[in-house]
């Protein structure tokens, strides 16, 4: 069961604002999904090796250096940048 | 009331491997900023991480450096926060199927601290704070980890140091990293509690962090567990929370901020496929390990028998045990090597550093020729001593300083000879030796010493001055 709290606390969780009087729409609408996953949770599992969805195992890289980008390719598609760094600037 | 203290230790190590874990940029210390960087782990979307064979390798290698079991399956995934050292929102670590579990560090009491785990991870970037800006380097974002998560079973700041000093130490053995807590490169967070003696339950933990050396978390420890003991005394109570460590004042302070309860929305990573080990593959990696300190340390008191002291100096720091290996290799009495090593050898590497580095210009061979003579009874242990201080000052062989003259000891008469010269030339000392001061005698052996620049026998000598004396 999601509570106004839940949908409180994911908000917090991620930096997002919800106005109190959205609070209600919202948590019937995570119900709702939420209710949507729990039927993988019914689905019959008898017999399957844990493993990932593609059935992949073991893709590994050779520990060799590739060249980097330029510190300008880099910060190219930064909000805000400042002597080559990102910068996150001083909330107001 | 007595308390007692109760800790754990969560230490970051970071891996010596030449790329960072999920991409082919380098992990180079230093650099200017954001040049170690690429698509990957800057975290631009789209793309795809994939992770370094040589990461798996070195978290088994000390997973079995610490005794613990390896999982023959791993995963990857995704520890979700938002903090601008974070590109992705989220590092990639490992949560319940961690590379390595149950495995403990053995303290020279015999103790075991147990090791919960070990798993991999990514590191985060740099940020520097300037005027309530924010700059991020993400140089160091993606460099491989390990975190080795301990059993809260420390009960002592003396057990709080071995306990470090001893990860320090087999991590640098197996060559994984160089474990350099002022770079950064070995990071230690520790949860401490205190209960009353004889509980079996434990205190509200506090966690501190930010600590540069084995001394700081020494001094850190004691601080806070006076401070939890004052307050349990005067009727207050611990609360848990993240304490930063004040290299000046030499106090902990709470980190305002990080107290709102973390819920890190552990997920499997998508992008990362499963890690199958093969017990072939664990077998080879078990192979490749060298022998470790604990291990030799036993080896040479048993084998060799140095005394337990030595036999720690000894395996200290891998150069040293190397360069005594080699040097003993083949000969009767490797002790004596040990001798020459911790007295003569030490005596001129005046810091840890200096003995950690172990830069001296004589050779593990050369020192090996010089015992080699000892022990075959061509030269005597005094000018053994005189040659080796030669050629440590010289970087030259034995032979270079010694003739073969030198080596063909005293006979009978010239021993005589010199003994009735040191006599002659030591009235007083001869006088006190008759009035019973036996030590009076080895003013008379180190002269006699002299004249047969070291090669005469001390307990010929000794006998042949008693019986000249009378
Ligand atoms: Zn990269």
């Amino acid at each position: 069961m999601i509570t106004k709290e839940d949908i409180e606390n994911i908000a917090l969780l991620s930096k997002l604002f919800v106005p109190e009087e959205e609070l209600d729409a919202l948590r019937e609408d995570m119900q709702g999904i939420i209710d949507f996953a729990d039927t993988i949770n019914n689905a019959d599992i008898e017999g399957v090796e844990f493993d990932n969805i593609a059935g992949l195992s073991n893709q590994f890289r050779e520990d060799v250096v590739v060249e980097s980008l330029s510190v300008e390719e880099i910060l190219k598609n930064a909000p805000d940048q400042a002597q080559d760094h990102f910068l996150v600037r001083k909330r107001a | 009331m007595k308390y007692e203290l109760v800790a754990g230790f969560e230490t970051h190590i970071e891996l010596a491997t030449k790329t960072k874990i999920f991409c082919s940029c380098t992990t180079e210390f230093g650099g200017d900023p954001n040049t170690h960087c690429c698509p990957v782990c800057i975290g631009l979307p789209g793309t795809l991480p994939k992770l370094n064979r040589k990461v798996v390798d070195y978290a088994i290698m000390a997973g079995l450096a610490t005794n613990c079991e390896i999982a023959r399956v791993s995963k990857m995934d995704r520890k979700n926060y938002c903090y601008p050292d974070l590109p992705k929102a989220y590092q990639i670590s490992q949560f319940d199927k961690p590379l390595c579990e149950h495995g403990y560090v053995e303290l020279s009491t015999g103790k075991k601290i147990r090791l919960a785990r070990i798993h991999i991870e990514e590191d985060a970037g740099k940020l520097i704070h300037k005027k309530g800006d924010t700059y991020v380097d993400y140089n160091r974002g993606g460099v491989p980890l390990i975190e080795i998560v301990s059993e809260p079973d420390i009960r002592s700041i003396d057990e709080a140091k071995e306990y470090v000093e001893k990860l320090q130490q087999v991590m640098r053995y197996i060559g994984i990293s160089d474990c350099k807590m002022q770079e950064g490169s070995m990071r230690c967070d520790v949860n401490i509690s205190v209960r009353p003696v004889g509980s079996d339950t434990f205190g509200t933990r506090t966690e501190i962090k930010n600590m540069n050396s084995i001394t700081n978390i020494a001094k850190a420890m004691e601080y806070e567990f006076e401070r939890q003991c004052d307050l349990l005394e005067s009727g207050g109570k611990v609360i848990q929370e993240t304490l930063r460590y004040d290299d000046a004042t030499g106090e902990t302070s709470s980190m305002r901020g990080k107290e709102d309860a973390h819920d890190y929305r552990y997920f499997r990573d998508p992008d990362l496929v499963t890690i199958l080990l093969t017990d072939e593959e664990i077998e080879a990696v078990k192979n490749s390990l060298p022998e470790l300190p604990t291990e030799k340390a036993k080896r040479y008191v048993e084998e060799f028998a140095i005394t337990d002291k030595d036999a720690q100096n000894l395996t200290k720091y891998r150069r040293i045990s190397e360069y005594f290996d080699k040097a003993s290799e083949g000969l009767k009495n490797p002790k004596t090597v040990a001798n020459f090593m911790i007295g003569q050898i030490f005596s001129r590497l005046a810091t840890e550093a200096d003995k950690e580095i172990f830069d001296i210009k004589t050779t593990p061979e050369q020192l090996r020729e010089l015992v080699k003579l000892i022990e075959d009874g061509k030269i005597k242990n005094n000018l053994a001593k005189t040659t080796l201080d030669k050629m440590l000052e010289s970087g030259k062989g034995a032979m270079d300083f010694i003739s073969e003259d030198d080596m063909g000891g005293v006979d009978e008469g010239a021993l005589t000879e010199f003994c009735k010269a040191a006599i002659e030339a030591n009235p007083n000392a001869v006088a006190d030796y008759k009035g019973g001061k036996e030590k009076a005698l080895m003013a008379l052996l180190g002269n006699v010493m002299k004249q047969s620049r070291g090669k005469a026998d001390a307990a010929q000598v000794t006998a042949k001055l008693k019986e000249l004396i009378g």
